[in-house]
Formats: structure tokens, C-alpha cells, sequence
């Protein structure tokens, strides 16, 4: 940034005070910002939940009745106790794993599914692009909670059935977002080169075309895994999340429930956990967005 | 324009039909006995086989689809096996509320966002507009039961000015209401700013500034006109989510509406009532697209409807 302000040697109008004040500088300005309060928070509480059997905790399921419901900061336990005396704090970070893992696996698939649906559509067109956007249209006009019920009190909330659901839901976000990218793709004169080489479509769409839409996609889905994370905690809370021995986030929060008028911090807690990780990850795939579309516009 | 009606109104018609197969399917290969959870739980087998048979449920799947379209067409979706009423009615009576709390949480978010967005658009890239950027993000990020029992306990419990649940007055829609219009206002007022940004800056707002047209009328009936389309995509497909029943929310403040019934009669498995809430609910969120589509005209005279884009 320094390097474009002018020296002596090239007298310009343009003053340090100006350059600091441009609408690209603030843009930038903004952006790192939310890049790194989005890290921040992001930081904050993905590596407790990461360390939770590093850290020095009580255990998360030791129950101990005469030190029920402790308000935060006494008796050792910074979070407090919960209705039966476990450690709030070490509930929360090893719940966390649970709710974490299946946002960040749901993710997994339905970045795996619609970066693969999404980029045969927009390349291949025809029928398989008739048949996927089909697809589209027709889970965009479900009721999509509802079906998430459904399919959950059908095939029973293992970590698996949960961890599908997330990803069906979410695939055609990345699938549209694919198909968009690879349609302008194709048009390149690289692909053309490709098969003019002599290369099969398949082989073009995975090593030429691919390649150049993954970062993009990989920013949606990003912003995904703070989706994925709350309607987990979504389906905890109305009983459909996976079930005990898992403390995941809304399971603690849904079961602190009945307690909110007496220990308001069974429900708090874990609720501004689940914020700050979602605004985390919300700010900073917000910010790399913000940084990535404006080096696009400078270039075109 | 006939044409083009005519082919969404039978798309739609379709959706909705594969829409009910694949539920009407879901329910019944899955485990669960309808039987077990409406008999006492210490009925005979004799007592279940004559619920079942009573039910319909001892024939075989294809004979009970053949029946199911029978009803369908002839506009009946058979009786609720919890409420002893026909599922149709029991749907129709707890669909006033979802209504309202849409209409509500949707006016709300628009009344909201909509300024918001064209102040962050006339502010765009200042540190209040960041402010402003990141406290919607964050109203966006919170958990929605969380900020459902939050509100409930500031408000209803600790300084008990508004009712804790249900809808017996107007004020009990306050809460419901805040809590879905704060998931709302991120994604509005972004859209609101980023559409007007780019007005604002194109040719035809520098002529018309130059022309001396106020900068009122140039933030609304030029900003804010050419934003129309996709505003009123974005409010169209919020408005027909809500309408699919707010399910957290309405379980959270006991809200009487279709998302708390659905998950009563997914316990029960009340196939009728489950069946008959998935059929009103996709055809009013499927009919509220299809007047967002048939408003792009009025909004914007060049689009066509039936021609590509």
C-alpha cells in the first residue's frame, strides 16, 4: 500500500491523506477487518472445542448432585453447573465436537455432491443439466425443516442420518453456484485448446475447468458450515438431533430450558457459543468475498 | 401470457403431486406404527390389526396410494387419527396464524431493511456502515430458538410487559415476530445496499443528477425503482418459506400455527394430517412464486414473461 504513495521526486495533488481515504482504501479497510474479527471469533471457539481433551475440564458426563446448578465463576467451574452438576464448560467444547463434526462432514458431502451435479450441468448441459436443475426447482419448493423432520423421525437421529439431511439440504447452493461458474467456463478458449488436444469431456471438466471455479465454491461453502452448525442445533432443540450420550449444542440449550427463570446461564451460554462461531465464520466469508470480487472488478 | 400461465400452473401442479408421492412414501416405509401411538399403550394386537384396519393401513402400499389419489381428487385427505377431524380442516384452522406471523415478520423485515439498506448504500464503505454491516450479520448468525428464549425472557419473564406464548392478543405476536425478522434484515438490507450501489452508479443517475433531479428522487424512484426485481424476489421466497411454518420459532412460543401442529403429527404419525399439511403449505408457498413471477412485468416493463431471459 505504501509503495503507490508518491515521493518527492513525482510531485502529484494526490496526498497520503487522500489515498488513506479513498473508497478503495476504506473497501479494503473494511474487508480486512472482517476478515480478522471473522478469524478472531471463529479462532475463539473452534480451538477450545478442538483442545476439549487437552484442556484441564472436569468430565463432561460427571454428575455430582450437590453442585447443581452453580452459577458461573464458583467452585471452580467458569461456565457453572448444569441441572445435574456437570460442568457447563466441558459440555459445551465436547458437545461442540459432536455439532461441529456434522456441520463440517454435511459440508463435506453437499460441497462433494453439488460441485459434482452443478459442474455436469453446466458443462455437459442437455439432459443432465435438465434433469439437475430440475432437482433444483423441486427442493427449493419443499418445506425444507419440515422434510428435515420428517426424514429425521422416519430413519431415527443417528449422526449419520443427521449428517445426510444437512447435506441434501444444502447441496443445491453449491450446485447452482457451480453450474453458473462452469457455464462461463466452458466458453474459455482453454477448453477449447483441451479438446482440440484431444482430451474427453471428463478429463477437461475435472482437470481444466474445475480447478478454476473451486475457489469460489469454496467460499460458499464455508459459509455454509455456520448454516450447517445451526440447523444442527436446530434439530437438537426440537429433539431430532443426535441423541445421549451426545451433549450438542442445541440438546443443552433445549434442556436448560425448563431452568431459564432460576440459571439464565444454561441457556445463554451455549447460545453466545453458537453466535460467536456463526458470526465468525459469517465475517470472514464475508470478508475474503468482499476481497475476492473486488480484485475480480479491478481486473476486468 | 395464457401460455406462459398456463405451463407454470401445470408445472406447479406437478411438483406438488411428486412432492406428496415421495412424502406419502417416506411415511409409510419407515418405521413407526400409527396404530401403536394412537391405541392405549397396553392395547392387544387384536385391538392394533383393528386400528390398522380401520385406518386403511392392512392393505397393501400400492392399494393405499391408489386410494390416497382416489381421495385426492375428490378433495378428500382423509381424517386425522389424532384430532378425529378431517385433516384438511384441522390444517386450515391453524393456518390463520402462520399467515399472520408471516405477514407480520415480513412486513417487519421490509419496513426494516429496506431503509437500512439504502442508508448503507449512501454510506457505503464508512465505518458506520461496517457497524451497520456487522450487526445484521450478527441477528443473522444467532440461533433462532436461542433468540426466541432470550426475548421470551427479557420480555415475558424478567420485565413481563408482553405474553410469554400462544395468541390470545395482538401483543403476543410482538416477539414471534422480532425474533423471524432478525434472520431476515442481514440478507434484505445487503441486497437492498448492493442493488442501489450499482444504481447509483450507473449512467442514467449521473444524467439525471446532472438534469437536477433531486438526491431523494434519486435514492428512491431511481435508486430504489430499479431495485424492485430482485427486492421483491428476495421478500417473495422469504414470504414463501415463512409460510412452509416458522417450525422453531412457532415451538418456542407455542405459536399455534402449521409448524408446531407438523411436529405433533410427525410424533404421532398421523400420515392424513402430516400429507395434508405438506399439500396446503407447498401450494400457498408454490402460488406465492408464481405472483412474484407475474409481478416482474409491473415492476419492470421490459421483462416478458415465457421469453428466456
Amino acid at each position: 500500500m505504501t509503495g503507490t504513495v508518491v515521493g518527492p521526486e513525482r510531485p502529484s495533488a494526490v496526498t497520503a491523506r487522500d489515498l488513506a481515504r479513498a473508497t478503495a482504501t476504506r473497501q479494503r479497510r473494511g474487508a480486512r477487518f472482517k476478515i480478522w474479527a471473522g478469524a478472531l471469533c471463529t479462532a475463539l471457539v473452534v480451538l477450545p472445542v478442538a483442545l476439549a481433551g487437552l484442556l484441564p475440564l472436569p468430565d463432561a458426563n460427571a454428575q455430582d448432585l450437590s453442585q447443581r446448578r452453580l452459577p458461573p465463576l464458583s467452585g471452580g467451574h467458569l461456565f457453572g453447573t448444569d441441572q445435574l452438576g456437570r460442568d457447563l464448560l466441558s459440555r459445551i467444547l465436547h458437545g461442540g465436537q459432536v455439532s461441529l463434526s456434522v456441520g463440517v462432514l454435511a459440508v463435506l458431502v453437499s460441497g462433494l455432491i453439488g460441485m459434482a451435479a452443478g459442474a455436469a450441468a453446466g458443462f455437459f448441459g442437455g439432459w443432465v443439466d435438465a434433469l439437475v436443475s430440475r432437482f433444483l426447482e423441486a427442493q427449493l419448493a419443499l418445506p425444507l425443516l419440515m422434510m428435515l423432520l420428517l426424514v429425521v423421525a422416519l430413519f431415527g437421529p443417528s449422526i449419520t442420518v443427521i449428517t445426510c439431511v444437512i447435506a441434501v439440504a444444502q447441496w443445491p447452493e453449491v450446485a447452482r453456484l457451480t453450474r453458473s461458474l462452469v457455464l462461463v467456463e466452458r466458453e474459455k478458449p482453454y477448453v477449447a485448446a483441451a479438446r482440440v488436444l484431444g482430451l474427453r469431456g471428463w478429463t477437461v471438466l475435472a482437470r481444466h475447468v474445475v480447478p478454476n471455479v473451486v475457489r469460489p465454491v469454496s467460499l460458499v461453502v464455508l459459509l455454509l458450515i455456520a448454516q450447517a452448525v445451526l440447523l444442527e442445533s436446530a434439530l437438537s432443540f426440537l429433539g431430532a438431533g443426535p441423541q445421549r450420550p451426545f451433549a450438542t449444542w442445541g440438546r443443552i440449550i433445549s434442556d436448560g430450558q425448563a431452568y431459564i427463570t432460576t440459571s439464565w446461564w444454561l441457556v445463554t451460554l451455549p447460545g453466545l457459543v453458537i453466535a460467536l462461531l456463526v458470526v465468525g465464520v459469517n465475517l470472514l466469508g464475508d470478508g475474503l468475498r468482499d476481497r475476492t470480487r473486488r480484485r475480480k472488478g479491478a481486473r476486468a | 401470457m395464457p401460455t406462459y400461465l398456463l405451463r407454470r400452473v401445470g408445472q406447479s401442479l406437478l411438483a406438488i403431486f411428486l412432492t406428496l408421492t415421495t412424502v406419502f412414501l417416506l411415511v409409510r416405509l419407515a418405521p413407526g406404527d400409527p396404530a401403536a401411538a394412537y391405541a392405549a399403550p397396553t392395547a392387544s394386537s387384536a385391538e392394533l390389526d383393528r386400528i390398522r384396519a380401520q385406518f386403511g393401513l392392512d392393505e397393501p402400499l400400492i392399494n393405499q396410494y391408489g386410494i390416497f389419489l382416489r381421495d385426492l381428487f375428490t378433495g378428500n385427505l382423509g381424517t386425522s387419527y389424532s384430532f378425529h377431524a378431517p385433516a384438511f380442516d384441522v390444517v386450515m384452522d391453524r393456518m390463520p396464524y402462520t399467515i399472520t406471523l408471516a405477514v407480520a415478520a415480513i412486513t417487519v423485515t421490509t419496513v426494516v431493511a429496506v431503509p437500512l439498506g439504502v442508508w448503507m448504500a449512501r454510506r457505503a464503505d464508512t465505518k458506520r456502515e461496517l457497524g451497520a454491516n456487522v450487526l445484521t450479520i450478527t441477528g443473522q448468525s444467532m440461533p433462532d430458538f436461542w433468540t426466541g428464549v432470550m426475548l421470551l425472557t427479557l420480555f415475558a419473564v424478567l420485565l413481563p410487559v408482553l405474553p410469554a406464548s400462544g395468541f390470545t392478543t395482538w401483543s403476543g405476536l410482538v416477539l414471534p415476530t422480532v425474533t423471524v425478522a432478525v434472520l431476515q434484515l442481514a440478507l434484505v438490507s445487503r441486497l437492498v445496499r448492493r442493488e442501489m450501489v450499482t444504481a447509483l452508479a450507473a449512467p442514467y443517475t449521473t444524467i439525471a443528477r446532472s438534469r437536477g433531479v433531486s438526491e431523494r428522487a434519486l435514492t428512491w424512484s431511481y435508486g430504489l425503482r430499479n431495485s424492485a426485481v430482485p427486492l421483491v424476489t428476495a421478500l417473495g421466497t422469504r414470504f414463501a418459506a415463512l409460510l412452509n411454518g416458522v417450525v422453531v420459532v412457532e415451538v418456542v412460543f407455542g405459536w399455534p400455527g402449521v409448524g408446531s401442529l407438523v411436529v405433533r403429527a410427525l410424533a404421532t404419525r398421523d400420515y392424513p394430517l402430516i400429507q395434508a399439511t405438506v399439500l396446503v403449505t407447498a401450494t400457498l408457498a408454490i402460488l406465492v412464486q408464481l405472483l412474484v413471477d407475474l409481478a416482474y412485468p409491473l415492476l419492470d416493463p421490459r421483462v416478458r414473461l415465457g421469453k428466456a431471459a
